[in-house]
């Protein structure tokens, strides 16, 4: 439980959270949005796996493209309520 | 707004870009603001510490010609292989932790790169030619600072005497008593020593504390 919690965080504070809540708030498109937050969770996992698909975990991916694809959605309701473009 | 047929000049280039970066924002809210600019302020930071540790790898450091010598007289020493294989790396000893002396240590370091171009010790006959004056260097900053790289790793309050060698602890006590740093007595600990590095450690140490 407690390793999930810990994926998750680091998730979140790493690119996957930040990145994918910037590239959120690109778009005003709820479907761009969240693949573009699920591909900076694929990009990172396999980045930090020293660009070995091999060493991913599939849990990790998961998360990662998870924490991504929110932070994608949440950037994309901050542009929609903070923007009028 | 788009009134292009006023016959009012244009503004230049630049200085459209600049009006447009103090005019308040029509269409983005204050919050979509500070948020987008928490977010670059994170990445920008992240990507600057990011290369800032780059640059602070013995990777980095031997990537230049110029500092290959000091890594093969280096590899012949205990802080490369020891009984433990706990290592010292170039920044280990010559970069600061503390973040202000670090940013001073990397600014200063571009000189380095001013020297790797016009070849200052691109040869074996250079570098020993340069070698009194490029220790001297590293010498004043050490005996200025205590030692504080050294100290980083090495602390005379955490050394046991009784199992040191009896010379070693001698003098290490010696040392405590008369305020000495670690410079004073190891010199050349991990690359070796030109000629006449004594008398030109004494002027160093004797300059410096003449001038306290
Ligand atoms: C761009 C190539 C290059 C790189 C990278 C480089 N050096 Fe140097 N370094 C040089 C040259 C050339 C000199 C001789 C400069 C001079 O004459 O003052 C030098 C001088 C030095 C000196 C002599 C003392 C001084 O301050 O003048 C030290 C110590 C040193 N380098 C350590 C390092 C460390 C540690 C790193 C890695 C963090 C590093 N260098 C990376 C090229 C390089
Ligand atoms: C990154 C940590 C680190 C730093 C920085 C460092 N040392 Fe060491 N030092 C070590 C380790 C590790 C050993 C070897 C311990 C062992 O395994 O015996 C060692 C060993 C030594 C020895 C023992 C030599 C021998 O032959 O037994 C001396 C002397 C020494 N260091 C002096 C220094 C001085 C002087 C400096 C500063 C210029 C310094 N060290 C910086 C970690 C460090
Ligand atoms: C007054 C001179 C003096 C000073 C100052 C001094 N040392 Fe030494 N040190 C010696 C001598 C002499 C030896 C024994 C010979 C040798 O190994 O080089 C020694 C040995 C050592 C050893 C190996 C000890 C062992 O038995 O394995 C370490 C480690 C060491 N010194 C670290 C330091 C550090 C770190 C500092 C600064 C905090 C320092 N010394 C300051 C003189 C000094
Ligand atoms: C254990 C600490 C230590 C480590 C590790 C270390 N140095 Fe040094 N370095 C020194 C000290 C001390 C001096 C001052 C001259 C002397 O006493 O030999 C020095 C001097 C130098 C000089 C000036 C010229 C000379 O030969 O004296 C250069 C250049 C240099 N170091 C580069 C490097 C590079 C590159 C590495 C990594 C391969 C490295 N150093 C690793 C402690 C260290």
């Amino acid at each position: 439980m407690l390793d999930i919690l810990g994926t998750i965080a680091g998730n979140i504070l790493s690119l996957p959270g930040i990145l994918g809540l910037a590239l959120g708030m690109m778009t005003r498109n709820l479907l761009v949005a969240a693949i573009l937050g699920g591909v900076v969770g694929v990009a990172e996992t396999y980045i930090f796996s020293g660009f070995d698909f091999a060493r991913v975990e599939p849990l990790d991916l998961a998360i990662a493209i998870g924490v991504g694809v929110i932070a994608g959605c949440v950037g994309r309701a901050i542009r929609v309520r903070g923007a009028t473009v | 707004m788009a009134n292009n047929d006023s016959n009012e000049k244009r503004p230049g280039f630049i200085r459209r870009i600049w009006n447009g970066f103090w005019s308040p924002s029509g269409v983005l809210s204050l919050g979509f603001l500070l948020i987008a600019g928490f977010l670059g302020g994170v990445m920008a930071w992240g990507g600057f510490h990011w290369a800032l540790e780059e640059t602070n790898t013995e990777e980095f450091c031997i990537s230049c010609h110029s500092m290959t010598k000091n890594w093969d007289e280096y590899t012949d020493t205990i802080h490369y292989n020891n009984h433990s294989g706990v290592r010292a790396t170039c920044p280990d000893c010559h970069v600061p932790h503390e973040w202000q002396y670090k940013v001073k240590a990397k600014i200063m370091a571009s000189k380095d790169l001013y020297h790797e171009i016009i070849g200052t010790i691109d040869t074996d006959e250079k570098y020993e030619d340069h070698r009194l004056k490029m220790a001297t260097a590293v010498w004043t900053k050490m005996k200025k600072t205590d030692s504080r790289e050294c100290r980083n790793c090495h602390s005379f309050e955490y050394m046991d005497f009784t199992i040191q060698e009896t010379r070693a602890a001698a003098d290490h006590q010696k040392a405590l008593d008369e305020g000495k740093t670690c410079i004073d007595c190891h010199q050349g600990i991990a690359h070796g020593l030109p000629t006449g590095y004594l008398e030109r450690y004494e002027t160093v140490a004797e300059g410096l504390e003449a001038a306290k």
